[in-house]
């Protein structure tokens, strides 16, 4: 049985196929890097409108924020590679083709972005108001009482929460193979329908995921860890 | 008593808070180099007023004059549109420099960095300049050696003369006081008060908003007694201490003293 099991990890597998399965990640890696900057910058703008003094700017970025939090990601992005061409293309008049990497970034980053929207509008309502009254009264502009009051100190106490957001959007962009981008989880389901080994190559990829996102959220720690020590009570 | 063009001029201002009328026309003229205390008791307006001059709370109607410049809504029931620029608003707001009650240091940025900030930001001071400027203001409140820290690792008192440096820093033609030493404790808020009493001897304009009356009755030219967003005792220090006509104003004075 040992041997079967031996037999069944096969790390030399994984190795043989090293360079296919690190193409793959580094897809993922590019998706996921892609989809996060779309999320954040419209997590900004969503998160920021929906603290707008306007009502109906609020109910807007609300009902956003709520939408894309309540729908699976994977629903979101079969939408989006399915549907949304179609749509478009009724609209233009012509047929339109999205790539799945167009696709992938554009669904897992409207995705995140209400999870992200969340938290960004937390932290922006974490700093109190008499430090925007502070710059203000001052002089200050609203923008600029914006980007060197009120967001440096947003950014720092949203971090930890990103961080947690940006561990589950990597771990999403493992659903891409379903739309078929050619991700680590496309190359290895390819690769062991080929060897009939499923074992060492699922596996495989299973840590080396986890070896990633652990050496990704180390960084991210030590970083706060030292913005925390400069005067961070 | 004194000659010239008052600083501050306001007529009949007015601020509401949906139904509440907070304000309920207020007419004052501030004489440059006077230093007038505004008493009263809880939610008579007093913060109210120093706020609608700054335009933190917007005035609902009245007039507000400012070193001979006009801001804001002339008519009654003005509309937004009726009102000052973003831009008008910022400038008036640079000509008066504003100490809040709990201090509202930016605590991501030193002493230094909070001193500073607003003379690059607004006065577009070169980085250097702003730093001399800065050290300056800091001496005048005795901070100098603080200038590396940042806000979290000083008192109270001292988080409040570093908000003293960072508002005199832009060179304010008036310096608003929002109860600037009720968030401190007792033993600290001498030093602030020490600062205050300093300014006042250079002749600087101060609006002072507070529960020290031993502040207001020694170091201020003038006292106005507000009750119910209404002026209901205007005098010299030692008139509306000494023998105020408003019997309100005399009980709150027993009691503020008792």
């Amino acid at each position: 049985m040992f041997a079967t099991l031996h037999n069944a990890f096969d790390p030399g597998l994984f190795w043989e196929y090293r360079v296919g399965l690190l193409t793959g990640l580094l897809r993922n890696v590019i998706i996921f890097a892609e989809s996060a900057a779309l999320a954040a910058a419209l997590a900004f703008v969503v998160g920021a409108a929906s603290l707008s003094r306007r009502a109906y700017v609020r109910w807007a970025a609300v009902a956003y924020a709520e939408f894309f939090r309540n729908t699976p990601e994977y629903v979101l992005l079969v939408w989006v590679y399915f549907v949304l061409p179609l749509i478009i293309g009724k609209v233009v008049g012509t047929k339109v083709n999205l790539s799945p990497e167009v696709a992938a970034v554009l669904g897992l980053g409207v995705a995140y972005s209400g999870f992200l929207s969340e938290t960004v509008r937390a932290g922006l309502r974490s700093v109190a108001y008499g430090q925007t009254e502070a710059a203000l009264s001052l002089g200050m502009s609203g923008f600029t009482t914006l980007r060197r009051i009120v967001l440096p100190q947003a950014v720092r106490r949203m971090l930890p929460d990103t961080v947690n957001q940006l561990v589950s959007l990597f771990k999403a962009t493992t659903i891409v193979s379903l739309i078929a981008v050619q991700d680590i989880m496309y190359q290895v389901s390819m690769i062991s329908v080929a060897e009939m080994r499923p074992v060492p190559l699922y596996t495989g990829a299973a840590l080396l995921y986890c070896i990633v996102i652990i050496c990704a959220t180390q960084l991210f720690q030590r970083l706060t860890e030292r913005w925390r020590r400069r005067g961070w009570a | 008593m004194d000659a010239g063009r008052p600083i501050i001029q306001v007529k009949d201002l007015r601020k509401s808070f949906g139904l509440s009328e907070v304000l309920r026309g207020i007419t004052l003229d501030v004489s440059p180099g006077s230093v007038l205390s505004i008493i009263g008791a809880s939610g008579s307006g007093k913060s109210t007023f120093l706020r609608c001059l700054n335009y933190l709370e917007r005035p609902t109607s009245g007039d507000i004059v400012i070193d001979g410049e006009a801001i804001g809504p002339s008519s009654a029931g003005g509309r937004r549109t009726s009102g000052a620029s973003p831009k008008d608003i910022a400038r008036m707001r640079a000509k008066l420099g504003m100490v809040f009650q709990q201090f509202n240091l930016w605590p991501h940025m030193t002493v230094l960095g909070n001193v500073i900030e607003a003379l690059i930001q607004v006065k577009r001071m070169p980085r250097k300049e702003a730093a001399d400027v800065g050290r300056r203001f800091l001496a005048k409140v005795n901070l100098l050696d603080k200038e590396g820290a940042y806000p979290a690792k000083l008192s109270g008192g001292q988080q409040q003369r570093v908000a003293i440096a960072r508002a005199l820093a832009m060179q304010p033609k008036v310096m608003l006081f929002d109860e600037a030493t009720s968030s401190l404790d007792p033993e600290l808020t001498g030093e602030v008060l020490e600062v205050m009493r300093d300014l006042a001897r250079e002749g600087m304009t101060m609006l002072v908003v507070t529960h020290e009356m031993g502040f207001a009755r020694d170091a201020s030219d003038r006292v106005i007694f507000l009750h119910e967003g209404k002026i209901e005792e205007d005098g010299t220090a030692a008139q509306v201490f000494g023998a105020p006509s408003s019997e309100r104003c005399q009980r709150f004075i027993s009691s503020a003293l008792g």
